[in-house]
C-alpha cells in the first residue's frame, strides 16, 4: 500500500482520521520506507520544537507585561493577590531559568548536578540526576548530602504518584506521568545552608492541596517505587 | 477572566511565535508589543466565545507582513549569530538542538515569508491545519501545499536527519 507525502504529513500532525492513521500505523510496521519517511517528519518537528521551547519559557520581559497588567497599584485586596500570583509566577520561571542555565554551563563539573529539566510540548519534565532521584530516592533513607532531597509522596486526585522534592537550584512536585515526571510546580531553590526552611512551608502547602488521603509511609513510599511508580 | 489576564497567559507562546517570524529577539519583543497594543484598542472586534489566541496569531502576523512589505523586498534575514538568550536544555538531545541553533534559524530564514508563518503555526505552535487557516485567512488547502515546501525545504537545509 502506497500513501503519498502529504497523507504521511498529515499523519504526523495528526490530521487523519482514525482509520485511515491506523492503515499507516501498521503499514509502517512492514514497510520500512513508510517508517523512515514518519521518523523524518517527526524528527524535524521534534527539531523544531526543541528550538523554539525555551522562548516560551523565558520570563516575559516587563515592557510587554506592563502593557497588561498594573504591578503598582494595589488598591484591592483581590489585587494585591493577584499581584502576588503573578511574582509568584514570575519567579516559578525564573528558577526553572535558572536551573536549565545554571545546569547546562555548570553541568561539567562534578559537583554539581547536570540540567535536571527538559521540556516536552510545553511541560516540564524531570531529567538527568532529578529524574534518578524521583524513581529511585526514598525519603525514609537519603543521606544528608544528597543533592536533591525527597520530601513527601503521595497520590494526587488523579491516581498519580507525586513526590515533592528540594534541591539547592529548585524545589518543586514532580509527577508520574506516561512514565516520566512532570514537573507540576517548581519553586526557586535556595543556597545549601538554610535550605530546609525556605520554602518547605509553601511546598507543602501545595502538596497537601494536590493529595488524596494521606501521604505514602516508608512502607507504602518503598512499594510504589519498587513497582516503578506506577498507578 | 479580563481580556488582559487571558492576554498576559498567551503571552510566552504569542513571544515564541514571534520569534520563529522575526527572529531576533527585540524584533519580536517589538512586534508582540505592537500586536498588545493593536488588541488592546480594537479589543471591540474580539468576539466573546470565539478563541482569543487565533485573534492574537491572526493580529501578530498581520502586522509583521505589513512590517515585512513596508520594508520591501529585503531579502533573507542575516543567519542569527547573537545568540538570543542562553542555550536552554538538558540531556544531550537538547544541548545537541541548542549547540545547532543557529542552524535552524538559519534554515528557517531561507524560507519565504509564506512558508515560515505556516511552519511556525503547524509545526511549533501545534495548531490544526484547519485553524492555521482561520488565522492566515488563506484556503486550507494553501496551508498544506505551502506545509509541505517548507517541509521540504527545511528538511533539506538540515540534511536528511532533520
Amino acid at each position: 500500500m502506497r500513501f503519498d507525502p502529504a497523507t504521511v504529513a498529515a499523519f504526523v500532525d495528526g490530521e487523519l482520521d482514525d482509520l485511515t492513521a491506523r492503515r499507516i500505523e501498521r503499514e509502517a510496521e512492514s514497510n520500512a520506507a513508510l517508517a523512515a519517511e514518519i521518523a523524518r517528519h517527526r524528527a524535524l518537528k521534534a527539531r523544531l520544537a526543541a528550538h523554539f521551547a525555551p522562548v516560551a519559557e523565558e520570563p516575559v520581559p516587563q515592557r510587554l507585561r506592563a502593557l497588561l497588567v498594573d504591578d503598582k497599584v494595589d488598591t484591592s485586596l483581590s489585587a494585591r493577590r493577584e499581584a502576588k500570583a503573578a511574582r509568584f509566577g514570575a519567579m516559578q520561571w525564573g528558577a526553572v531559568a535558572a536551573a536549565l542555565v545554571l545546569g547546562l554551563t555548570l553541568g561539567s563539573h562534578p559537583w554539581t548536578p547536570a540540567a535536571e529539566v527538559a521540556t516536552d510540548k510545553g511541560a516540564l519534565i524531570a531529567s538527568g540526576p532529578l529524574a534518578k532521584a524521583l524513581d529511585t530516592q526514598l525519603a525514609s533513607n537519603q543521606p544528608g548530602d544528597a543533592a536533591v532531597h525527597m520530601r513527601l509522596s503521595f497520590r494526587d486526585r488523579g491516581g498519580r504518584y507525586c513526590r515533592s522534592f528540594e534541591s539547592w537550584v529548585f524545589d518543586g512536585i514532580g509527577c508520574r506521568d506516561d512514565g516520566r515526571w512532570r514537573l507540576e510546580r517548581t519553586i526557586a531553590g535556595q543556597p545549601k545552608a538554610d535550605y530546609r526552611q525556605a520554602s518547605s512551608g509553601e511546598l507543602a502547602a501545595v502538596a497537601a492541596a494536590m493529595m488524596a488521603g494521606d501521604p505514602l509511609d516508608a512502607a507504602g513510599e518503598q512499594a510504589a517505587r519498587d513497582a516503578g511508580w506506577s498507578r | 477572566m479580563r481580556f488582559e489576564d487571558e492576554l498576559v497567559e498567551l503571552l510566552p507562546r504569542l513571544r515564541r511565535f514571534a520569534r520563529g517570524l522575526a527572529r531576533h529577539a527585540d524584533d519580536a519583543d517589538d512586534l508582540c508589543q505592537a500586536a498588545i497594543e493593536r488588541a488592546l484598542k480594537s479589543r471591540d472586534q474580539w468576539q466573546q466565545g470565539t478563541r482569543l489566541d487565533s485573534w492574537m496569531y491572526r493580529i501578530t502576523r498581520n502586522l509583521w507582513i505589513d512590517e515585512r512589505r513596508a520594508a520591501g523586498r529585503r531579502g533573507p534575514h542575516d543567519p542569527i549569530d547573537d545568540g538570543i538568550g542562553q542555550i536552554a536544555g538538558d540531556g544531550a538531545a537538547e544541548v545537541e538542538a541548542g549547540a545547532l541553533r543557529g542552524d535552524v534559524d538559519g534554515a528557517m530564514a531561507r524560507l519565504p515569508d509564506e512558508q515560515r508563518e505556516v511552519v511556525m503555526l503547524v509545526l511549533v505552535e501545534g495548531y490544526a491545519y484547519r485553524e492555521a487557516a482561520e488565522i492566515l485567512e488563506v484556503p486550507i488547502g494553501t496551508v498544506t501545499s505551502r506545509l509541505a515546501r517548507g517541509r521540504e525545504a527545511l528538511m533539506h537545509y538540515l540534511g536528511e536527519a532533520a
